[in-house]
């Protein structure tokens, strides 16, 4: 039997697993990633897309405030076209205490992170959509972050750098020789073959289900999954992240981020069984909008896209089953002096923003046990696509006169876009007209960014994440997947997967224009299209 | 302003219910917020055999050729459904395999037509398919604008020079025995789609589209000529802003455009449509008639409103206003005495007369009835 | 909850289902590949728009503001709005000396009037029109409205005390091309009200409605005349005065572009202003007045509905009249833009377009062949008779030659 050799193999392909991949490879070890699903598909891809400034944790806990906001300044280089920098605003309402503002002022400051008190009408001018009700404001550092394109960065570069990606691959068990890890067993769920490969180290990123993953190499992770829900709304109503400036509590954060803005989130304890089918509850939604409006008065009235949630990967402190002792920060684990169980690390907690960090924590670690000694480099390199700042200066290189789909491409692409080499009549014309993505951007991520179905393909595009919630696009797209894979039947399934993905966020804010859309949308597939 | 009828919606049903009135002689007119479903329509009305000649005749008098018929129809995901009365130019398949080979012609670079569908769907049929593409010139122009080479904009093209994409399919063709062709001819002329089946080598059959749907702004475009041509007031793009009821009967409404001219009506007729078209109305806890504020039957639980599996039957679509045996609106527990409510704003409160189509065609005809065969109100 | 209690968005351009019912009724899109289509450049492009201005796209010139999307979105979507609006907001180039010219048609009528004979000698000249065609990129094929020596404004001041002798009393705002160009239907309109036993009487000094200025991003100025002409109204109103006009397009500007694109409330005189032939509708249909005429009268009338009429959805007073003279064979003619949309198509670059976007109309005429055209909007009318040959007549002038 031919044995499949790596360095280390990363299981979990969400951001931490995407951005350890790439700090190894980075370091020249040989690495292998193994995914069960796409890309992003867990907590990475189901939270606000929050660049955290660090200034929500400031009071409570200093060392993550300081971590974000050295993350934060790292993200802006190496994630430009990852990132927006929208700032943020910290608002007290009349209902606060005004007095707290003082005090994370100071924290803040204490932290590392600039925080500068605005009167309110100075804070009103800023972001003409927050409560004008406020009391107090302080701007902070704050910004937004693409998780689908951070991550799909992150892999991209992985495999530059000689990663091997494996997608829809789950490990189903360890290969152990006594108390050492020497491999993973795995099954393919498209191709349902099953394979073996081994490593010296392997890194279990595999987020909430990572406490699965340990189980099954034998070892215990307290982890606790706690359910946030968030709500999209239908564009940007505003364009600075608005907080409350209080003690961390439910749905008080706004986010916007490309065309939509995003209030979350809830917080609840949830059964390990659960995290693979997470609903939003009417009862979540009614209390993300109720307070969602205290931030911005205009969400009352705004048209809501859908509704979602995701399961953070919280830990237990060790030797605490009951997970009364929470941490959110990072927790990377040495099995071999933890457990007593060689060849295997875990990386976990943590958050979206300080992926790098874990990343490098982990990479670290498996540098040490191999004995490489090389410096870690991804606080400097800019990922792919982010080797100019600005999108603008991105899309006015590559086009004259870009039009408005070429603009949007930069965007999401940054100096990726200039990879997209159909720019005829037929590569311009448009799938998704809500997102503005063309024939030619679908060709180069389904040829460059392992998109294997219609979901993936809305990680990487945006595709299907505009108004119409894939209604115009999804047939259109389809035919494209088709094309490339050379498979119909597997286009057809998929595009049936697509719709009720989609509809899965949508009935649960089914009413009003949402519904209007449902309605057409529900009517063309099954009418008119007979899918 | 005073009218025999005044008719709320200017789609299916309330174009069907003004061209009956018009016919019987009485005044009528139409508001119309827009366009309509009609846009969306596939060209099938109906599987069942209900009124069938009235429906045939009504379509005929309008110069829209329809034809009964029973079959299997082929969807443009390359499913077969079964369908009955269908415009002129869809073709009903009495049996699969539909053939033994067939021709699938598309134009280069229109996404909105599923030729892949079509020849997986064929072939797990017993028909061998072969795709190819036209590229003509006359569409380089429509190409450049990215979002725009759509159904319509096609049509309006092949309006003028549908005889080089015949010229061009029969170079295409070899053996083939059916020729399957996106529905993008005969916009204005409804003429064209027949032509085009008598110049072509093969049985050809046209298949749908993503909207608009061609054949269904010609119907309405149709049906609306023959409204006019019978005397009727079409006021497209207006919306009734209020109506006043006394003692059960609805006297007059207003609406955006001619603001402080109300329209006086002996009776209404409401066919405004579901939630698309605004007849209905959802919010979180409730679901409402915003005009008249009719009694709607709906699940109180938001809950049930909704099937997870996004291709079974949603709830919500059955919601609808309630109506006595007449189809006179309720509203606060009492019938309306002269109005009528059809079409889809019944939702699926009505299952005896059909769904869609056959709904906004029935209960149409049943509303109009009603009016011409009553006495005159004191 | 009583959050998210209405049924819409509040944010008009959020209810848009992406239905494209628009782009099939837009008369741009099919003659010119340029233009993103309403809905692109509309509820599609506000996302991208609020998301970064950089979005904004120079292509939403192409559209005319026909508003014909408006008329058929079955959403309530406000498309040309938004197009419009955006334009206002995001547009920073400043308008060419050709497009201040075109949209100073008060400015223009003041200057060239006293010298109307030689103005309108030269204007029509070819070599005068190749000039312009090549300097100003006013295309050749366009031939200037005539000047006309004596404005109405005279006319009517002249005649001021027999209209003061009417017990009931309307305003008229006559607009640019009454007064410099066709005093005839302002007089035309006089003779008619007169027999409704309705005097009339001029404004205290309106300005051109500001809808050319409007078209040519000169926003600043347009919103300077609509305040001008608001309190204009408002004085007229506070005398009880209804305002009759005879253009659809002026109306629809200052009843709707005011306060939609300008921001300039006009609500105390929204309702006060109305178009003639409804009024005369209103008057004649409540039984306070009849109108006599000729036995004689006899004309097939093909009857365009300007775009603007239709989206004011008024088309149906000027049609009532005319089918109420006897004598008269009624044609409506297909909702269609005739494609001048007011200065647009007398640019060069829109020449094309602008005669392909009305070539169905014109068939149609031909095909109907009328006695002449009736029409209530002035720019139709240049159009319809440069394309045509047909003679287009305002509804008010065919009451008028019809009465007894």
């Amino acid at each position: 039997m031919k044995r499949n050799d790596y360095d280390v193999i990363i299981v979990g392909g969400g951001i931490t697993g995407a951005g350890t991949a790439r700090d190894c490879a980075m370091r020249g070890l040989k690495v292998l990633l193994v995914e069960r699903h796409d890309i992003a598909t867990g907590a990475t891809g189901r939270n606000h897309g929050l660049l955290h400034s660090g200034a929500r944790y400031a009071v409570t806990d200093q060392e993550s405030a300081n971590e974000c906001i050295r993350e934060n300044m790292i993200l802006r280089r190496i994630a430009s076209h990852c990132v927006d920098e929208t700032d943020g605003l910290f608002i007290t309402l009349p209902e606060d205490d005004l007095n707290y503002q003082a005090k994370f002022v100071e924290s803040c400051l204490a932290a590392g992170i600039s925080a500068e008190i605005l009167d309110p009408k100075e804070a009103l001018r800023m972001e003409p959509s927050v409560n004008p009700d406020l009391i107090g404001a302080v701007k902070v550092p704050d910004g937004s972050v693409d998780p689908f394109r951070l991550c799909a960065a992150n892999m991209l570069d992985a495999k530059l750098h000689g990663a091997q990606v494996l997608l829809y691959t789950e490990v189903t068990e360890f290969i152990k020789e006594g108390d050492m890890v020497k491999g993973i067993r795995t099954f393919n769920h498209q191709t349902h073959q099953s394979a073996e490969y081994y490593a010296a180290i392997t890194v279990n990123a595999a987020g909430i289900w990572g406490h699965h993953v340990a189980e099954m190499a034998g070892v215990p992770i307290g982890m606790y999954p706690a359910k946030g829900a968030l709500l999209i709304f239908a564009h940007r109503v505003n364009d600075v992240v608005i907080n409350r400036c209080r003690k961390p509590a439910n749905a008080d954060i706004l986010v916007p981020g490309d065309t939509v803005c995003v209030i979350g989130t809830t917080s609840t304890k949830i059964p390990f069984e659960e995290c693979d089918n997470v609903r939003v509850t009417p009862d979540e939604v009614n209390l993300l909008i109720e307070e969602g409006a205290k931030l911005a008065p205009a969400l009352a009235s705004t048209r809501i896209l859908r509704a979602y949630a995701g399961v953070r990967p919280l830990v237990s402190a060790d030797n605490d089953p009951t997970g009364r002792n929470i941490s959110r920060g990072i927790v990377c684990l040495d099995h071999e002096t933890r457990d007593g169980v060689k060849g295997f690390i875990s990386i976990t907690g943590g958050k979206l923003m300080t992926y790098r960090l874990m990343a490098e924590m982990a990479t670290d670690l498996v540098c040490r046990k191999l004995h490489v000694d090389k410096a870690c480099e991804t606080a400097t390199l800019p990922l792919p696509g982010s080797e100019r700042k600005s999108f603008k200066e991105v899309a006015e290189q590559i086009w004259e006169n870009p039009t408005t789909a070429q603009k949007a491409t930069a965007g999401r692409l940054g100096t990726g876009a200039a990879r997209i080499k159909d720019t005829s009549p037929l590569g311009q014309s448009l799938i998704c007209e809500c997102e503005e993505v063309s024939v030619g951007e679908i060709d180069a991520a389904i040829q460059r960014l392992d998109v294997s179905n219609l979901v993936d393909l809305r990680r990487r595009t945006r595709v299907g994440m505009g108004t119409c919630q894939g209604e115009l696009c999804g047939c259109r797209a389809a035919g494209l997947l088709a094309r490339a894979h050379g498979c119909t039947e597997r286009a057809r399934a998929d595009l049936k997967d697509f719709m009720t993905e989609r509809w899965k966020g949508m009935y649960p804010i089914g009413w009003g224009d949402a519904l209007r859309e449902a309605e057409y949308t529900q009517w063309v597939y099954k009418h008119v299209l007979g899918v | 302003m005073r009218f025999d009828t005044v008719i709320i919606g200017g789609g299916l049903a309330g174009l069907t219910a003004g061209i009956t009135l018009q016919e019987a002689g009485r005044k009528t007119v139409i508001v119309s917020a827009g366009q309509n479903a009609l846009h969306f329509f596939s060209g099938t009305f109906e599987s069942t055999e209900a009124e069938r000649e009235r429906i045939t005749e009504f379509f005929v008098r309008a110069g829209i050729p329809v034809h009964f018929q029973d079959g299997q129809r082929l969807m443009p995901a390359g499913t077969f459904r079964p369908a009955a009365l269908s415009l002129e130019d869809v073709t009903l398949f009495p049996q699969t395999p539909v053939s033994s080979k067939a021709l699938i012609v598309n134009f280069s670079g229109f996404h909105d037509f599923f030729t892949a569908f079509l020849a997986e769907g064929l072939e797990k049929n017993g028909t061998t398919c072969r795709i190819c593409t036209l590229d003509l010139p006359e569409m380089e122009h429509l190409r450049l604008s990215p979002s725009e080479m759509r159904s319509v904009n096609i049509a309006r093209v092949m309006d003028s020079c549908w005889e080089k994409a015949v010229a061009d399919i029969r170079v295409m063709h070899k053996d083939e025995d059916l020729i399957l062709l996106p529905q993008v001819f005969g916009l204005k002329d409804a003429s064209i789609p027949g032509k085009i089946l008598a110049a072509l080598p093969a049985r050809a059959a046209f298949i749908g589209t993503m909207p608009p749907s061609v054949p269904g702004i010609r119907t309405q475009m149709q049906l609306k000529r023959r409204y006019e041509i019978l005397g009727g007031t079409f006021l497209m793009g207006d919306e009734v802003t209020s109506a006043a009821i006394h003692d059960g009967v609805v006297s007059s409404i207003t609406t955006r455009n001619l603001d402080t001219s109300r329209i006086f009506g002996e009776y209404f007729i409401l066919a405004s449509g579901g939630y698309f078209s605004k007849g209905l109305a959802a919010t979180p806890v409730q679901v409402v008639e915003p005009l008249f504020r009719l009694d709607v039957a709906f699940e109180e639980d938001r809950n049930g409103w909704y099937r997870q599996d996004f291709f079974a039957d949603q709830p919500y679509m059955d919601f609808g206003v309630k109506t006595d045996a007449d189809l006179h609106a309720v509203k606060d527990g009492q019938p309306l005495k002269n109005l009528f409510a059809v079409g889809s704003i019944l939702g699926g409160t009505r299952p005896d007369f059909g769904s869609a189509a056959g709904l906004a065609l029935r209960t149409a005809f049943a509303a109009a009835d009603a009016i011409t065969t009553s006495k005159p109100q004191e | 909850m009583t959050l998210q209690e209405y049924t819409a968005s509040a944010h008009n351009f959020e209810e848009c289902m992406k239905c494209t019912i628009c782009t099939a009724y837009c008369p741009v899109v099919p003659v010119n590949p340029r233009y993103p289509g309403p809905k692109q450049a509309g509820p599609d492009g506000e996302r991208l728009r609020l998301k970064d201005p950089y979005f904004f796209n120079k292509a939403l010139k192409y559209c005319l503001n026909c508003k014909r999307c408006e008329v058929v979105c079955p959403s309530g979507v406000k498309v040309a709005d938004i197009i419009q609006a955006a334009r206002i907001k995001y547009d920073r180039s400043k308008p060419k000396i050709r497009d201040r010219m075109l949209a100073g048609t008060d400015f223009m009528g003041t200057l060239a009037r006293p010298f109307a004979p030689i103005v309108n000698g030269m204007t029509g000249l070819g070599a005068t029109k190749a000039v312009l065609d090549a300097t100003l990129a006013i295309d050749r094929h366009r031939t200037f409205p005539k000047y006309s020596a004596h404005g109405f404004e005279g006319w009517l001041k002249r005649h001021a005390r027999e209209q003061a002798k009417f017990e009931r009393q309307v305003a008229y705002f006559h607009g640019c091309y009454v007064n410099y160009n066709f005093p005839q239907l302002g007089k035309d309109l006089v003779k008619v009200l007169n027999a409704l036993g309705v005097g009339v009487q001029l404004l205290e000094g309106e300005k051109c409605c500001g809808v050319a200025m409007i078209s040519n991003g000169m926003t600043r100025e347009a919103t300077r005349h609509a305040q001008h002409n608001v309190s204009v109204l408002q004085k007229a109103v506070d005398k009880g005065l209804t305002v009759v006009t005879t253009s659809s397009t002026c109306t629809f500007t200052i009843r709707d572009e005011y306060p939609e694109l300008l921001k300039v409330d006009n609500a105390g005189v929204r309702d006060a202003l109305v178009l003639a032939t409804r009024y005369i509708y209103q008057a004649l249909e409540s039984g306070a007045a009849t109108l006599r005429f000729r036995e004689d009268y006899h004309a097939r009338i093909a009857y365009h509905t300007p775009c603007h009429l239709e989206k004011l959805g008024w088309g149906l007073f000027s049609q009532e009249l005319l089918k109420m003279i006897p004598g008269v064979e009624f044609i409506l003619l297909d909702s269609n833009c005739c494609g001048i949309a007011g200065t647009y198509g007398f640019k060069k670059e829109n020449y094309e377009a602008s005669q392909a976007i009305g070539k169905p109309l014109f068939d149609q005429v031909e095909a109907v062949n009328p006695d002449f055209i009736a029409c209530d909007c002035e720019t139709c009318k240049w159009q319809l008779e440069m394309s045509t040959g047909y003679t287009v007549k305002h509804p008010i002038s065919i009451l008028a030659e019809a009465l007894a």
